[in-house]
């Protein structure tokens, strides 16, 4: 949208298509809501018209005629009359506007999850997630803003239409004064409405900012304080929030100037069609009854004039919290999904990767790298810092696809699997372990259909067994939202379990046992070595002890693998493995040599 | 805890926090009367012309006819023009002073301990300073201006129905008052209502944000559909009560309506028979007429408004809760400065517990001596890492003291303390920038060449120079585009380019690899000379090189002395190490 020259019509017609893409979703929501305006609509009209028969019949001829006050009571009736009417109309378009606006932002974050979940993590990497959360929350808020006045603002419209031609059948000349007088007033209200336009999307951008910095900010909290940096994120929030306050005053400060003269403009306009009505009278074409009739429906039409002008508004607001929206469903990086079933068989998969390539935004990570694990095997990582295994794993997941070459399981390439199929086959743990808001049992089954047997025992082998017992409700203990309760190794046992409890054809542990203490660790993965899963397992480590259970090690480094063999061998036949590996135990004996 | 407040002192506590929020607001009040006065004269105008020239006896009278209707577009230009005045002084001081109760909200929040005890509480601090603070200014600048012009119109319309006659003044005034005190019943019933909105509002937004924070999980464990389908529900949940309380309200609401008919329905009856009896005149009776509407008219912007006025006063409520909670760690009032050099730390009778838990540290006392080398071992949830936010003051102790170069830590200044102390946590937050810009958090000033060098000095050079664009490289949100021992290396030397006096290491280098974690330490060991530092750590390497270990349990220090002399000793250290040395065997 941004893309092209922003004139009023693309506003006009980009808001329209917006609005008319709601529309289609619950014509019958928006139909009922204009009903509802239309029914207002009338009421209005029909209470000028009972105020009029009610001053020409009853108050005129009882005040100033001595009539007998027989009508009065009917007089009564018909004005509570109209007015209830009135507001049976409200209720209707305020009731089905809610349900359309409520139903529709409830679509929409649906929708934006779904769009979210079908992406690459490549896409989702290059996100901040403050923002992807203000997107969900306030942009799609805004974005939808201008569906709560819009049955009512199309209920106005009849009624300007209504009048318009009312006004036309007394006299055409004051129709098309009308006519042109209204076109005047809704042109600057299209005018202010681009012209704010461009500020709103500003203001929206401030907004995804000041959230980011906070998101940021309250995230690393600990470090900004660790290091007495407090005031000066303080000043960078400030920064962002003087920066959106600045948009705001300008985008308010605009809108301002033109709704006052919006609202001036439908009075003056009564003003230039009394002159010009009184010049009419005085030229015999019209009656004075005429003019008065005219002004009177004028004045009923200030206050919806005003209300276009607002609907506009909100349309140029929506429009612009639509787009950053509207730039999340855009977003085409989809995940290809294959038709393949995962098999469901208990028996470890084989693995080959064959010249995977891989690059974060043309930086590369891994090239031509060749890798063959067969099945059942336990395979150890092993590499200097930022060396790729987490890279490395995170293509085996397939969490990320390589940018050359391919990765197969049992001979299937990944991405020929459908969706949520392999995750049947693979089950990958991360170093940081992410717990929901839910209970222990259900971070482990994440809502998958396990007994509690298996519950069980996937927590005895992850060693989470003891500290779960200890939590007062044991697994249906409510964890509170990220597990942040639980210390960093208890966590990462319980990621453990999760990937455990699905006896997965290949698991793979990126460093997932790294904040569990050193004999625990022992414990974990002795534990995973005699219980005989039916799995072929990746575990990226650095603790020799792990790195000696597994049957086989690569050693990654430059970008590829430098060589793959039992550990014994690697430490024959590889010097900067040796180096690596043996690292804290030459160091404990330079030690001793130095005391002694 | 928003109960606390009602909505009269929530407001003037706002007030008093951000004082920016209410100067001018008295002109800007009578400003905006001021020009809704002059607006009145354009009807009385319009109403001259109609009734002294149109249906007037003696013909039109084309000059009169201009003359009046140059009146009242001047009133009109005049009005519009004073208008505008209060609107703008309305939108800037709103504006203003929300961004500043907002940063105000903003600092208050860091420096409280919740954000590094309570992690999980983030999320809702977070909409504090965004859609809190947005619900208010939508209320300012919609329903603040509906008010405050609806408030003038009430008063004017009310003096001119007196000035006509005051039997009908009277009963619309009490008919007013009626449905005012009815509107307050409605606001009563529709706050639970309301409060039942926002609750699902929060559960469904936190679900959802929850979703999207783990989308890496929900993809590796094809959990999709689970997580579409309780994302749905609780959508689904806020989508019912936001409707029920919606169509409740507008039943309600939508009585101003009937309120306005039966009030006029009353004042006609009330005028005719006033009229017969006392000589009313017709004219008086419609002008009459007109200005109920007036008068109705306002009461109609304040119904519309009140469900903002709602939303806004709760959203006030939240942000005043936070702006009132207590700030645990207190600039001292008396400060005392640190000496130059080196610095000690002493622990004296430290226990610590969280406010509703047990005791995490039970009676910890002891002296680290200037330029000491200290490791802490123990097993996870020993006590180590509150050890060592109590020894940098991002925590106080329930009881005892703590000393650091032998001053009371609460009456170091907090600036001074940070930049002497360092604390290099286990998760190496990176902020979204480049490396050299992470690193000058440490210290603001330092240049490129500082920066360099602070890296070369830890060995760290060759890393740097393999990156792409070396110190400039962008590490992402959350340092996302380094692994996480990088991360560990880059947040590291933040700390250290701030040569600190007292290094605090909490598991810094845990994911870093074993080569590089000795070589930075010995180049540590080579540059701390005569500085103290005090290593948490998995890897008991740190300890065998350390001048005295400290070796936590259950809460309690247990052991302590030199790795040799504690290795012959029965105890948990040297089970400890043992497990450790059996880890790091190689064959």
């Amino acid at each position: 949208m941004s893309e092209q020259a922003l004139t009023p019509w693309t506003v006009l017609r980009d808001g329209s298509r917006l609005v008319w893409r709601f529309v289609k979703r619950h014509p019958a929501a928006f139909a009922i809501a204009v009903l509802g305006a239309a029914m207002f609509a009338g009421a209005i009209i029909g209470a000028s018209l009972a105020v009029g028969w009610v001053t020409d019949e009853v108050i005129i001829p009882i005040l100033d005629g001595g009539a007998e006050p027989d009508l009065l009571p009917l007089a009564a009736a018909l004005i509570i009359g109209v007015s209830v009417f009135k507001a049976v109309g409200i209720v209707i378009r305020r009731t089905a506007a809610g349900w359309f606006r409520f139903a529709t932002t409830r679509d929409v974050r649906n929708e934006l999850l779904a769009q979210q979940l079908s992406l690459k993590m490549s896409w989702f990497n290059r996100q901040a997630i403050g923002d992807l959360l203000a997107v969900a929350d306030s942009d799609v808020e805004q974005g939808t803003g201008v569906l709560s006045p819009m049955p009512y603002a199309t209920g106005v419209s009849m009624l300007l239409v209504g009048t318009i031609v009312m006004i036309t059948a007394i006299d055409p000349w004051l129709g098309l004064g009308a006519v042109v007088g209204l076109l005047i007033v809704i042109a600057i209200d299209v005018h202010g409405s681009w012209i704010t336009y461009g500020m709103w999307e500003e203001v929206q951008k401030g907004r995804g900012r000041v959230s980011s910095v906070a998101h940021e900010s309250f995230d690393g909290a600990l470090t900004v304080k660790a290091l007495g940096r407090e005031p000066y994120v303080s000043d960078r929030f400030q920064e962002v929030s003087d920066t959106l306050r600045d948009r705001i005053i300008e985008v308010s400060s605009t809108w301002t100037n033109y709704q006052v003269v919006i609202r001036a403009l439908p009075q003056a306009l009564i003003i230039v069609m009394l002159v010009v009505g009184a010049a009419r009278i005085d030229a015999g074409v019209l009656t004075p009854g005429d003019v008065v009739t005219v002004a009177y429906l004028l004045s009923l039409l200030s206050f919806p004039i005003q209300l276009i002008g607002y609907v506009l508004w909100d349309l140029a607001g929506s429009l612009a919290g639509w787009q950053r929206v509207q730039a999340v469903f855009d977003a085409d990086e989809h995940t290809e999904f294959g038709a393949r079933q995962a098999i469901r068989k208990r028996r470890a998969a084989p693995v080959v990767g064959s010249t995977v390539g891989f690059g974060y935004d043309s930086e590369p990570v891994l090239s031509g790298l060749d890798l063959d694990i067969r099945a059942g095997t336990t395979l150890a990582v092993v590499g200097p810092t930022g060396s790729g295994k987490s890279t490395l794993c995170l293509l085996l997941a397939r969490l990320w696809d390589p940018d050359t070459g391919a990765v197969h399981l049992e001979g299937r390439d990944l991405r020929t699997f459908a969706a949520s199929e392999l995750s049947k086959e693979v089950s990958y743990v991360a170093q940081d372990a992410f717990l929901f808001d839910t209970t222990v049992r259900g971070n482990i089954t994440l809502e998958g259909e396990f007994s509690d047997e298996e519950v069980a025992t996937a927590v005895a082998l992850a060693g989470a067994e003891s500290f779960i017992s200890d939590l007062p409700e044991g697994l249906d203990t409510e964890l509170g939202e990220r597990g942040t309760t639980l210390s960093g190794g208890q966590r990462q046992r319980l990621a453990l379990a999760r990937a455990l409890v699905r006896k997965p054809r290949l698991m793979i542990l990126d460093d997932a046992t790294s904040a569990v203490d050193p004999s625990v660790e022992a414990e974990i993965l002795r534990a995973l070595k005699s219980a005989a899963l039916p799995s072929t397992i990746v575990v990226v480590a650095y603790r020799p002890s792990s790195i000696r259970l597994a049957d086989e090690v690569v050693y990654v480094d430059d970008k590829t693998i430098l060589g793959h063999g039992t550990h014994s061998e690697l430490l024959h036949s590889l010097p900067a493995y040796a180096r690596l590996v043996q690292a804290y135990e030459d160091e404990a004996r330079r030690l001793q040599q130095e005391a002694s | 805890m928003s109960t606390e407040y009602t909505t009269g002192s929530v407001i003037r506590r706002a007030l008093r926090a951000s004082p920016i929020l209410g100067r001018g607001l008295r002109l800007t009040i009578v400003l905006a009367m001021v020009g809704q006065a002059i607006t009145v004269v354009t009807p009385i105008v319009i109403q001259q012309v109609i009734d002294k020239e149109i249906l007037g006896s003696d013909g039109i009278e084309m000059v009169g006819v201009l003359q009046k209707a140059s009146i009242a577009l001047f009133a009109l230009v005049l009005g519009v023009v004073v208008g505008r005045v209060a609107l703008l002084r309305l939108v800037r001081s709103s504006s203003s002073g929300l961004s500043d109760l907002r940063t105000k909200t903003f600092s208050h929040i860091m420096r409280q301990s919740v954000l590094h005890v309570q992690a999980e509480r983030r999320g809702n601090l977070v909409s504090r300073v965004t859609s809190d603070i947005t619900t208010l200014q939508e209320f300012m600048e919609w329903g603040g201006v509906g008010l405050i012009v609806g408030l003038s119109q009430v008063i004017l319309a009310m003096g001119v129905m007196v000035f006509y006659e005051w039997r009908l003044a009277l009963i619309a005034f009490v008919g007013v008052v009626l449905y005012l005190i009815m509107l307050r019943w409605f606001q009563r019933i529709l706050a639970s209502n309301y409060d039942e909105v926002r609750k699902e509002v929060g559960a469904s937004l936190g679900v959802l944000s929850e979703s999207i924070s783990a989308i890496p999980v929900v993809r590796a464990y094809g959990t999709e559909a689970v997580t579409k389908a309780r994302v749905a529900e609780a959508l689904d949940r806020r989508f019912r009560i936001e409707y029920v309380t919606a169509r409740f309200g507008n039943t309600l609401f939508s009585t101003a309506e009937i309120f306005a008919g039966v009030l006029t329905a009353v004042l006609i009856v009330a005028g005719v028979l006033i009229g017969i009896n006392q000589g009313m005149t017709a004219g008086t009776l419609i002008a009459f007429l007109f200005l109920a509407n007036l008068l109705i008219e306002p009461l109609q912007i304040v119904v519309e408004t009140l469900e903002f006025a709602q939303s806004a006063a709760s959203g006030l409520r939240r942000v005043m809760s936070v702006l009132d909670s207590e700030i645990e760690i207190e600039e001292p009032e008396d400060p005392r400065e640190l000496r130059d050099g080196g610095l000690s730390v002493r622990f004296d009778g430290v226990r610590y517990a969280y406010p509703t838990g047990p005791d995490v540290l039970t009676d910890v006392s002891v002296d680290v001596a200037v330029g000491a080398r200290v490791a802490v071992v123990g097993e996870t949830g020993s006590g180590k890492t509150t050890f060592a936010k109590l020894l940098v003051r991002l925590l106080d102790p329930s009881e005892g003291s703590i000393f650091i170069g032998g001053v009371p830590a609460p009456r170091i200044r907090l600036a001074e303390l940070r930049s002497r102390v360092a604390f290099v946590p286990q998760e190496g937050f990176l902020f979204d920038d480049t490396i050299a810009n992470n690193v000058r958090y440490g210290r603001p000033e330092a240049d490129d060449a500082e920066v360099w060098t602070a890296f070369h000095e830890l060995g760290l050079g060759e890393w740097v120079e393999g990156l792409s664009d070396g110190l400039e490289t962008r590490v992402g949100e959350r340092g996302g585009s380094l692994s996480a021992g990088e991360r560990q290396l880059v947040a590291l030397v933040r700390a250290w380019i701030g040569s600190p006096d007292l290094l605090v290491l909490d598991e810094a280098t845990s994911a870093v690899d074993p080569v590089l974690d000795v070589a930075l330490r010995h180049a540590m060991d080579r540059l701390i000379e005569g500085r103290t530092s005090v290593t948490i750590a998995h890897r008991l390497s740190t300890a065998e090189s350390a001048d005295e270990v400290l070796v936590f349990d259950k809460g309690r220090l247990v052991q302590r002395g030199k790795h040799t002399d504690l290795l012959d000793q029965e105890g948990v250290y040297a089970d400890l190490y043992a497990d450790w040395a059996t880890g790091t065997k190689s064959v």
